[in-house]
């Protein structure tokens, strides 16, 4: 017995869903040609609300303020204190030895916040939301209709991981300009090459200018997408063990296929941390490469993660 | 076969324009209200953070060294104060060993004159002793003898029997 064929699709728990707009809206009547909401945008939409409200809960600890004594100068709250130790981290430990003094200063504002912005994206795609109206929708009301409207993970969208990769293409290139100047950015598209191979330099030196934004957005959407559709995968083999194999298949299967998908989760934790580091630590890196210092660290910082440390601070 | 079709159906890969012009708009909200609000009061609170610790690890150590200061200056003194009081101590010990010797010398030579002075007493009272004994002894004898010769002798007789007599007795002293 095949059990696949009474599986569900797992991309259905990481693809987008139109609500509004599309060929297929959850709100009926509102068909269009493109969609004009969606379940992805919707979950970002309340993620960037929950780290403008973290973040500004998370400063006024942090801040100081006008008060006097010594109270003043305490991170009140375990939260405030770990995100504060977040923050030191990125900016001793991983911006600064790559950018330097000036540029840390610069950039840290939006290295910070493009690294928030996808952790907390990432974290509330791990949280059932989607599923939990489902169940409230379908199992506790009884409605046959879509209940859905938010949840997933919007990193898991490539049109969101996308945009955010031509944000760091700007900053990048508007940094390139501003630090080499017009005739700089030319010489260091031409990489150094003596003039007869600059036909090729320059298509290749151009095509690496896009490819890295570009690579950027495709890792965290690739590894987004990969996480939810094991977990959503992990879920579904209790369901094709029951239709299959009935309760005995439910109680076998499922026992062991929830076991691995709560294993999963924890390396999923692991990942929204770690790609949102990814994201943020690489758009440092290329940042640092359009500066005048790291113009001849190119290979080095394109090597590994592990070699940053070995770099003199500036 | 079931699972192929559904695949095909929904498609991971398909970029949308909504999604990509919602997240640069709300990037972008964000960043305004983070750059503005956020990362200010934050960089402020770690920089004064760090600027507080730094002067209250300067103000300690000054302390310290402050304390160490007043410690090996107090120790000084106390080194003077104790020089000082053993040599007081000193003083007063030699002081005192003088004073008594001083004492004593002036008791002993007290002591040597009032037994050079009755000794002299002594001898004195002796030799009047003998002579008031010689005396006495010379009456006696005198009424002795007088006594004896059943007569009176004059005083000229009487004279030079005392004289006599004070030479035997002398003559037998010596």
């Amino acid at each position: 017995m095949n059990l696949l064929a009474f599986s569900d699709n797992p991309l259905g728990h990481v693809v987008d869903v139109q609500i509004i707009g599309g060929d297929n809206p959850v709100i009926p009547g509102t068909e269009s040609s493109v969609p004009l909401l969606t379940m992805h945008m919707v979950s970002m939409l309340i993620a960037a609300m929950l780290t403008v409200w973290m973040m500004m809960t998370v400063a006024s600890k942090i801040g100081t303020g006008k008060g006097s004594g010594n109270e003043r100068y305490l991170t009140t709250g375990r939260f405030s204190q770990m995100i504060e130790v977040i923050i030191l981290y990125m900016r001793e430990k991983a911006i600064h030895p790559v950018l330097g003094e000036a540029n840390t200063n610069r950039f840290l504002p939006f290295l910070l916040t493009l690294f928030f912005f996808i952790l907390v994206c990432n974290i509330l795609g791990l949280v059932p939301l989607m599923d939990m109206q489902h169940v409230l929708g379908h199992g506790i009301i009884g409605s046959e209709m879509q209940w859905a409207f938010f949840g997933g993970t919007a990193t898991s969208n490539l049109a969101v991981t996308a945009a955010l990769a031509i944000i760091c293409f700007v900053v990048i290139q508007v940094h390139a300009f501003r630090e080499l100047g017009v005739k700089g950015w030319l010489a260091h598209l031409s990489g150094g090459a003596p003039l007869y191979l600059l036909p090729i330099m320059l298509p290749v030196e151009f095509m690496g200018m896009l490819i890295k934004p570009s690579a950027l957005a495709i890792r965290l959407f690739a590894n987004m997408v990969a996480g939810h559709t094991l977990m959503a995968m992990l879920a579904l083999f209790g369901k094709m063990a029951f239709a299959g194999l009935g309760t005995g298949g439910l109680i076998g299967i499922g026992f062991v296929s929830i076991l691995a998908a709560v294993a999963i989760s924890f390396l999923e934790l692991f990942v929204a941390f770690l790609q949102a580091f990814i994201f943020m630590f690489l758009t440092a890196v290329f940042i640092s490469q359009m500066s005048h210092h790291h113009e001849d660290h190119h290979e080095e910082f394109e090597e590994g993660l592990t070699e940053y440390d070995e770099l003199p601070a500036h | 076969m079931v699972s192929m079709m559904l695949a095909e159906a929904l498609n991971p890969v398909a970029v949308e324009l909504a999604p990509a012009i919602t997240t640069l708009i709300v990037f972008g909200i964000v960043c305004l209200i983070l750059f503005t609000k956020v990362w200010p009061k934050i960089a402020s609170g770690l920089d004064e953070r760090q600027a507080k610790i730094r002067q209250e690890i300067e103000a300690a150590e000054a302390a310290q060294a402050e304390a160490r200061a007043a410690m090996e200056s107090q120790q000084a003194e106390l080194g003077q104060a104790r020089a000082e009081a053993q040599e007081m101590i000193a003083k007063a010990k030699s002081d005192a060993e003088a004073s008594s010797r001083a004492l004593r010398e002036q008791a002993q030579a007290q002591l040597a004159e009032l037994r050079e002075q009755a000794g002299q007493e002594i001898r004195a009272a002796k030799e009047a002793a003998i002579s008031e004994l010689h005396a006495e002894s010379a009456v006696l004898a005198t009424a002795i003898a007088s006594r004896i010769l059943q007569r009176e002798i004059n005083a000229d007789d009487q004279q030079s029997l005392i004289d006599d007599s004070l030479r035997e007795l002398q003559g037998s002293r010596s």
